[in-house]
């Protein structure tokens, strides 16, 4: 148990350097391609540092507290749940449908904080956030669901050991893994589906109330869940047992989707919706037929 | 339940879809936009009333604050005007040169806000973009004046300094570099499946509506009305250059960013001109006396300009002292950025008021003057 306790400690540590320096290192490579010098690959370590060593934060009642720790903690929680490579602390539950579930429960902790914030302009990012993830985890539930039907499990450590055996879903269900990808630009907030957090309408939407620790509180739930979701794509799609393995796919997907993103405008999100319900959606449910009929 | 469905938004000043001290009041049903209001006067210096207690050429340090993106104009049109009333002639140099800085910052203000229609519509690649080789203009501005934004170089009688060969050959590569460079502003920007997504028929004026607003520039030529200052009323020697002025017939956010990138080949255009026909002699003509005691005579002018926003105007008028009698100046944005913000915002939606904001190229000063 204490061996349990060390070990989930020393993950999630390591998780948050591992994620905070490759966020710093996207900043980098994004600069570059704005033809800029970019901050030091640090400068998270040093934003999250300075803003938790603030002295106090202005509270908009309890609501508006409690949702910041229920963000932070239930993305921590999932955290654990969250396999490396083939290596993963509960090797039982570690089940897609229970991260998939546990980390709505930080996007909802936030969205509670946020509209407690009484802020008018937090209340539109948090009913775009909502409908934005009702967006993207259709077509991304569908991908998933066809992925466990074809490992017989939901476990992630059996859906990589069926892509060690039979190749990565990558290869073999490639629109598949386009929809996912997409749906992953929609979880991170990538542009064009920053609709949420855009700051020239909404003024970064729901972080617009914070401030001191509880902003460097909401960036580090950011950066865990980060982490999942960008380690869930990897493990979809391009399991493989080693460590290191998985850290250098995750590094490529993770840089790819920055590169995209800088390159992108911000959609409406009405536009999100139709975008996700018809493109993403409809591929979805062409790589199932597909991947079925090539089956029976 | 049916009465709080407004709610009130507050977009600036402290608003990152907010170019400059200005804030617009705005109501949203959802996301619609129901009612706008402007909310002017964070910026509010003056300007007008401080130059009737400052001498003829003190004012040329102050009058470039009414706009920041493109201060030579004040510097040109405030001249200009002086000059007018006293019945100065300007050295032929001299005014080509004017041509040659005015253009340059015309270039600078298109890139900025060319650039520009990346910050509300979240492509944060475009101003970066836009703004290095804006910084290479800024470069040139400071070799030939020695200020980078505010170059206070266009004065009554001329302008301060000549302009060497070696700075023209630097400013043909710069115009080079750019003209080369424009083709990526098109994929990037005008190319680009969501900015067009964005842009096309938002932020719609129509041609009544600009005529009747009184909006000019880059908005009113993009309704099909070639009305360009520098073609109808050819001021300095913009009658010896050739250039175009490009129209089209719809004027929404897109159509305008297309015209302000065509703006930036014409103006290229005029500038290499500039160079090749620019005569020799000198830049400046004397004073009568003591800069600082000179007397303009009686008299009043109105002195009209093509600013990359539109007309820009100085009515003076002077009773013969050391000090201007009264100052009018006619911000080229201020029709669209008051007017056109409460009667022209309603109806569209909240992504689309900093869309408005940065096409019609809204600058803050020249409304609170």
């Amino acid at each position: 148990m204490v061996n349990m306790i060390i070990l989930a400690v020393v993950f999630v540590i390591g998780a948050f350097i591992f994620q905070v320096t490759l966020s710093g290192f996207s900043r980098k490579v994004v600069a570059r391609i704005q033809k800029r010098r970019g901050p030091t690959v640090f400068q998270n370590f040093y934003d999250i540092g300075k803003l938790l060593f603030k002295e106090s934060s202005i509270s908009h009642g309890f609501i508006f507290d409690f949702g910041i720790w229920m963000a932070l903690g239930s993305t921590i929680a999932t955290l654990l749940f969250m396999p490396v490579g083939g290596w993963a602390l509960m090797p039982k539950y570690a089940n897609i449908i229970v991260i998939i579930y546990l980390l709505a429960v930080g996007s909802l902790g936030m969205a509670m904080s946020a509209v407690g914030s009484g802020n008018p302009l937090a209340s539109i990012g948090v009913s775009r956030a909502l409908t934005q993830m009702f967006a993207y985890e259709l077509p991304f539930v569908v991908i998933a669901v066809l992925i466990i039907y074809l490992a017989k499990s939901s476990n992630i450590l059996k859906i990589i050991e069926y892509q060690t055996q039979n190749g990565w879903n990558l290869f073999s269900m490639p629109i598949g893994a386009l929809v996912a990808y997409i749906s992953l630009m929609g979880m991170l907030g990538k542009k064009p589906f920053d609709t949420p957090i855009a700051p020239a309408e909404i003024a970064s939407g729901p972080l617009v109330e914070y401030s001191g620790k509880y902003l460097g509180f909401l960036m580090i739930q950011h950066e865990f869940a980060t982490f999942i979701e960008v380690g869930l794509f990897v493990h979809l799609f391009m399991g493989s047992t080693s460590i290191i393995g998985f850290l250098i796919k995750y590094i490529i997907v993770y840089i790819s989707a920055v590169m995209i993103s800088s390159v992108m405008a911000r959609l409406k999100i009405d536009e999100v919706v139709k975008f996700y319900w018809r493109w993403p959606l409809g591929l979805a449910i062409l790589q199932a037929i597909i991947t079925l009929g090539v089956r029976f | 339940m049916g009465e709080i469905k407004a709610l009130q938004l507050f977009h600036g000043p402290n608003h990152p879809g907010m170019h400059g001290n200005f804030s617009v009041h705005i109501k949203v049903d959802g996301d619609i936009v129901v009612e706008a209001e402007a909310n002017p006067g964070m910026l509010h210096r003056g300007f007008e009333k401080l130059m009737e207690r400052r001498n003829w050429m003190q004012n040329i340090a102050l009058i470039l604050r009414v706009c920041v993106v493109e201060p030579d104009i004040n510097e040109a049109a405030y001249s200009m005007a002086v000059e007018t009333i006293e019945g100065m002639d300007v050295p032929e140099r001299a005014q080509w040169i004017r041509v040659m800085i005015l253009e340059m910052a015309r270039i600078a203000n298109h890139l900025m806000s060319l650039g520009g229609i990346g910050g509300p519509t979240g492509l944060y690649t475009g101003p970066n973009w836009a703004l290095v080789d804006r910084d290479l203009i800024l470069d040139i501005f400071e070799k030939i004046t020695g200020a980078r934004v505010y170059h206070m170089y266009i004065v009554p009688g001329g302008v301060r300094q000549d302009v060497t060969d070696e700075i023209l050959k630097d400013l043909e590569k710069v115009l080079d570099d750019i003209e080369k460079r424009l083709p990526e502003y098109r994929e990037l920007i005008l190319e680009h499946p969501i900015i067009q997504k964005r842009t096309k028929n938002i932020a719609v004026l129509t041609r009544d509506q600009a005529l009747s607003w009184g909006v000019t520039g880059i908005a009113l030529r993009a309704t099909g009305v070639d009305y360009d200052v520098r073609k109808y009323d050819p001021y300095l020697v913009y009658d010896k250059v050739e250039f175009d002025v490009p129209t089209v017939d719809f004027s929404d956010a897109y159509n305008r960013l297309w015209l302000k990138y065509q703006e930036i080949y014409q103006s290229i255009r005029i500038i290499r001109q500039v160079i090749e026909k620019m005569p020799s002699g000198k830049v400046r003509e004397k004073l009568p006396g003591n800069a600082l005691k000179w007397r303009v005579k009686k008299g009043d002018a109105y002195v009209k300009l093509e600013s990359a926003r539109g007309e820009f105007g100085y009515y003076m008028v002077s009773d013969g002292g050391t000090k201007p009698y009264r100052v009018f100046v006619r911000g080229a944005s201020y029709p669209q950025g008051l007017l056109g913000i409460e009667k022209g915002l309603p109806g569209t939606r909240l992504e689309d008021v900093a869309i408005w904001l940065d096409t019609m190229g809204v600058c803050a000063p020249e409304i609170d003057r």
